[in-house]
């Protein structure tokens, strides 16, 4: 862990993070939270979608607009997420919130890959979704939340530590 | 479902928000007590990060002093390589309040008959 965390501090992103002004750290921080914020607010209402909220307007009117919404904004988080990290990694080795960061986010992005390789999911833009595949879709929709939101909780705890 | 995993989710926000809160983003975790402490520069100002930091080093102890925000540190002058690796500063601020960790956070770094006073607003 500290290797990885030395390397990345050393690398060319951790450089450019330290050594491009006072207002670097900050703006790249400013982008996270959009990052953040676009991810949570999709996810946050496709979830309560899949957990049986709103059912008048229509699963795949509902993902239509959050898919791309949440897609873009973990990839705008990941990216500044990175310099972030990268300014100076080795202070974080030992941090306990990042043990329980970033496996969140990665049973999150799990949980996103069993939601489309489930026939519940690949079916839902032609048809509504059965009984059976409304629970497991909602089962789906539970994980996430609680995924994303112990991901924020523990990301936003780190600078307390 | 929605309610369990939401009673889950509470339970877990709970936790983790009643974990102890120190390093930079608030006071908490530091002594409310003045604290003072006179030593030589081990490394000098950084300005990178969410704080300025240095390192000192007194009675063959090293310290990590946390300062305010970089764009905060360069108002109060207190920029980088202006204080040479090697000077004696004398710095105040508030230690961590875990005894085993040498963290301050620090308001004020006098050298050289200078003071950089990083916090204006805090005493």
């Amino acid at each position: 862990m500290y290797e990885l965390m030395a390397w990345l501090q050393g690398s060319a992103l951790g450089h450019a993070m330290r050594e491009n002004g006072v207002w670097t750290y900050g703006i790249v921080n400013l982008v996270h939270i959009l990052g953040v914020a676009s991810l949570f607010g999709a996810v946050l209402v496709l979830d309560l979608r899949l957990l049986g909220v709103w059912r008048r307007i229509s699963l795949s009117a509902i993902s239509e607009a959050t898919v791309p919404v949440a897609a873009i904004g973990f990839a705008v988080a990941a990216t500044s997420g990175l310099g972030l990290l990268a300014t100076k990694g080795t202070e974080y080795v030992g941090n306990p919130f990042i043990y329980i960061k970033f496996p969140a986010i990665g049973l999150g992005l799990l949980n996103v890959i069993a939601l489309n390789v489930s026939s519940a999911w690949r079916q839902h833009k032609t048809r509504e979704p059965t009984p059976c595949e409304q629970s497991t879709l909602a089962v789906m929709g539970g994980i996430s939340l609680l995924c994303w939101l112990t991901a924020i909780t523990a990301g936003r705890m780190i600078g307390y530590w | 479902m929605f309610s369990f995993s939401s009673g889950i989710c509470s339970v877990i926000l709970a936790v983790l928000l009643s974990a102890p809160a120190a390093a930079y983003h608030g006071w908490a975790g530091n002594s409310d007590e003045e604290f003072e402490l006179t030593g030589v520069v081990e490394t000098g100002v950084s300005l990178a990060g969410p704080h300025a930091t240095m390192k000192i080093r007194a009675d063959g102890q090293v310290w990590d002093l946390t300062l305010a925000p970089p764009a905060a540190a360069t108002r109060a002058g207190l920029k980088e390589g202006i204080i040479p690796v090697g000077a004696t500063v004398t710095i105040h601020g508030h230690r961590n309040r875990d005894p085993k960790r040498f963290e301050v956070k620090t308001e004020r770094v006098l050298w050289n008959g200078r003071t950089f006073n990083v916090y204006p607003d805090r005493k």
